[in-house]
């Protein structure tokens, strides 16, 4: 580390640059040489620009342009990668995918979000076992979770048909089943999810102000109306909150869907992201698979800006 | 239901726990009830959810926990949660095999690498971004929204592609970096919450009394921002250890992957599935997390809650 080289401590103290505003963060106080921040943070920002930023950057630099066959030399061709892309049907079928899979798992994350929040802030005392519960899926690689969904929704061995069996109901077979293989895909996903939304919600609920549950007490409002009308009114920042990740999350997310279903079967689980994958490192045509990933950037982006702008206008103005 | 005679708890009507506190479990007051058999019936109504919140966790990993116990033909034959017949030969098999070893090995290579690497340089970042005031401050900004803005599904092909041209497939030292670089920004962002938290006049103390930027940082901010570094290594760890779509493309070399890579591969290997042996794979590769879960599990939360939005 070059710390050591910085530890000279300013030889009489340095005159304070400029008069500061009182409360200001002055750095002459805490006597350092000038260029300490920036060694202090140059690292980081040059590795993020790195990693981050570049390759973003580069890929939708990359994107404006073709090659004839593989290794040969890229030639620029503008928006023809993206005009391709909104010709194609397996593009808007996945596109149909995603949005299933994406709103899909939104009403489940947040409906099971808010009933496992709700469960868990009734205990509040007790919260310190079933918060390492509750945490459990977070640890999970994402083809770990796929590895156990797969065997839990097993058509033959899988607990949950044995116990449709059980009943005397006939389970299907989940992930051979185009129709039902996106609802385990969805599950799967809400799964690994769901620490977050429910930590969240519940960190919300906590900051709650008790006196307006009181004041609707007051005026006889039951559990339900409560729920209804204040509680998740006043928790809007935290759904938005874990809406945007959520969305974020299976949007963007290729884990789940790669190992448990790798788009099957008959591409019913084939979303953009998917799409994505297999256009990029299947058929090995980069540049249209940088087209599919910018179109899923900027989709991203402008959904977190729904988000923002629904959450608004249902947050309470005090 | 009229809900007004039940909620007699004047000490609750005040207190606006926080967010915080509820995250670190802080204890709250009871809740004194009505009627008797009205609190059963309540208590029994609440229990509903939380046996749900179990079951949802819980069966996942007790299924495999199962099978994991079972031969092949067990598996089909007797489905039962309980095997009728335990044994530890998948646990055996998984263990003995080459692929589960040298990525156990390279998980853990990486996983501590892209650790040290996050704390050895986000620690410094964000003492930066926390203290002083220089020009390139308001980079913070970008830090935090960056990770929101680029994923890592949007980084596969441009890395991947800068790395054959780089010559840096296959490298070990490709996915510490790469991870490095996708954690800081969290990492920078939690941990200079953390150092604004510490007093500067603290330091300001110290540094009338002669101690040297490396000295205050030494022995005052470090030990002082312990657990936020800890909760950046639990994050750093965990990221490299269950990151799967990255170093599907950034290696190709059997020696070179890590778990998660190796336990997706071997669901297509094998003609018929080996649920055993994917089942004790997939335990053993949560076992390092199993093992010290209580300790680091505040942490994790800690993480978690820091991570999701903001």
């Amino acid at each position: 580390m070059t710390a050591t080289t910085l530890t000279k401590p300013d030889p009489g103290g340095r005159k304070p640059r400029k008069a500061k505003k009182p409360g200001q963060d002055s750095n002459s106080v805490l006597g350092h040489s000038k260029a300490a921040p920036y060694l202090f943070s140059l690292p980081a920002i040059l590795l993020v620009a790195a990693i981050l930023g570049f390759p973003v950057l580069y890929g939708v630099w990359q994107s404006l342009f073709t090659r004839e066959t593989l290794g040969s030399p890229t030639e620029y061709v503008g928006f023809q990668n993206y005009i391709e892309m909104f010709q194609s049907p397996a593009f808007y079928h996945a596109l149909n995918r995603t949005a299933i899979f994406v709103f899909g798992s939104l009403i489940l994350g947040t409906v099971l979000g808010l009933v496992f929040a709700f469960a868990l802030f009734r205990v509040v005392e007790k919260l310190r076992f079933l918060r390492a519960v509750t945490v459990a899926p977070y640890i999970i690689s994402n083809v770990a979770a796929a590895v156990m969904f797969r065997i839990l929704f097993n058509s033959q061995f899988g607990l949950l048909n044995e116990t449709l069996e059980f009943f005397g109901l006939d389970g299907p077979s989940w992930l051979a089943d185009p129709g039902l293989a996106m609802f385990v895909v969805i599950v799967t996903q809400v799964w690994t999810d769901l620490p977050l939304t429910i930590l969240v919600l519940l960190g919300g609920l906590m900051t709650v102000d008790k006196a307006y549950l009181d004041a609707a007490l007051v005026d006889g409002a039951t559990g339900w109306t409560r729920a209804r009308h204040l509680t998740i009114p006043l928790l809007a920042p935290q759904l938005l909150i874990s809406t945007v990740w959520l969305s974020y999350s299976t949007l963007t997310g290729l884990g789940v869907v790669l190992a448990l279903t790798g788009g099957g079967p008959l591409k019913a689980t084939q979303t953009v992201a998917m799409e994505m994958y297999t256009t990029a490192f299947r058929s090995l045509e980069f540049e249209s698979a940088l087209a599919i990933a910018t179109f899923i950037l900027i989709l991203n982006a402008l959904l977190t800006l729904v988000y923002v702008a629904i959450g608004r206008r249902y947050e309470y103005s005090q | 239901m009229s809900d007004i005679h039940r909620e007699e708890e004047p000490a609750f009507a005040a207190s606006t726990a926080r967010a915080a506190t509820a995250v670190t479990g802080a204890p709250q007051k009871s809740r004194p009830a009505g009627g008797k058999t009205r609190r059963r019936a309540r208590q029994v109504l609440l229990f509903i959810p939380l046996i749900g919140l179990m079951l949802w966790t819980l069966m996942p990993f007790l299924v495999t926990l199962s099978v994991s116990f079972k031969d092949r033909a067990a598996v089909f034959a007797n489905p039962a949660l309980i095997p009728d017949d335990p044994t530890i030969a998948a646990y055996r098999e998984v263990l003995s095999s080459e692929s589960f070893l040298t990525s156990f090995m390279n998980s853990l290579i990486v996983g501590v690498g892209t650790t040290l690497l996050s704390i050895l340089i986000g620690v410094p970042a964000a003492y930066a971004f926390a203290r002083f005031r220089f020009r390139g401050r308001h980079l913070l900004l970008l830090f935090t929204l960056l990770p929101r803005l680029v994923p890592s599904l949007g980084l596969m092909v441009p890395i991947y592609r800068l790395a054959v041209a780089t010559g840096m497939l296959d490298k070990r030292i490709t996915l510490i970096i790469v991870y490095t670089g996708m954690l800081l920004p969290l990492a920078v962002w939690l941990m200079v919450g953390f150092f604004q938290q510490i007093p500067r006049e603290i330091e300001e103390a110290a540094n009338v009394d002669g101690a040297t930027l490396w000295g205050r940082l030494r022995y005052i901010v470090a030990p002082l921002a312990a657990p936020a570094m800890i909760t950046i290594g639990v994050l750093a760890f965990r990221e490299a250890w269950n990151e799967f779509t990255l170093v599907l493309v950034l290696t190709s070399t059997p020696g070179k992957r890590t778990l998660p890579y190796e336990l997706y591969l071997m669901q297509g290997v094998e003609g018929i599935a080996n649920f055993p042996g994917e089942a004790a794979f997939t335990l053993l590769t949560v076992l390092p997390f199993v093992l010290v879960y209580t300790r680091i599990e505040k942490y994790v939360v800690a993480g978690l809650v820091t991570g999701s939005g903001k």
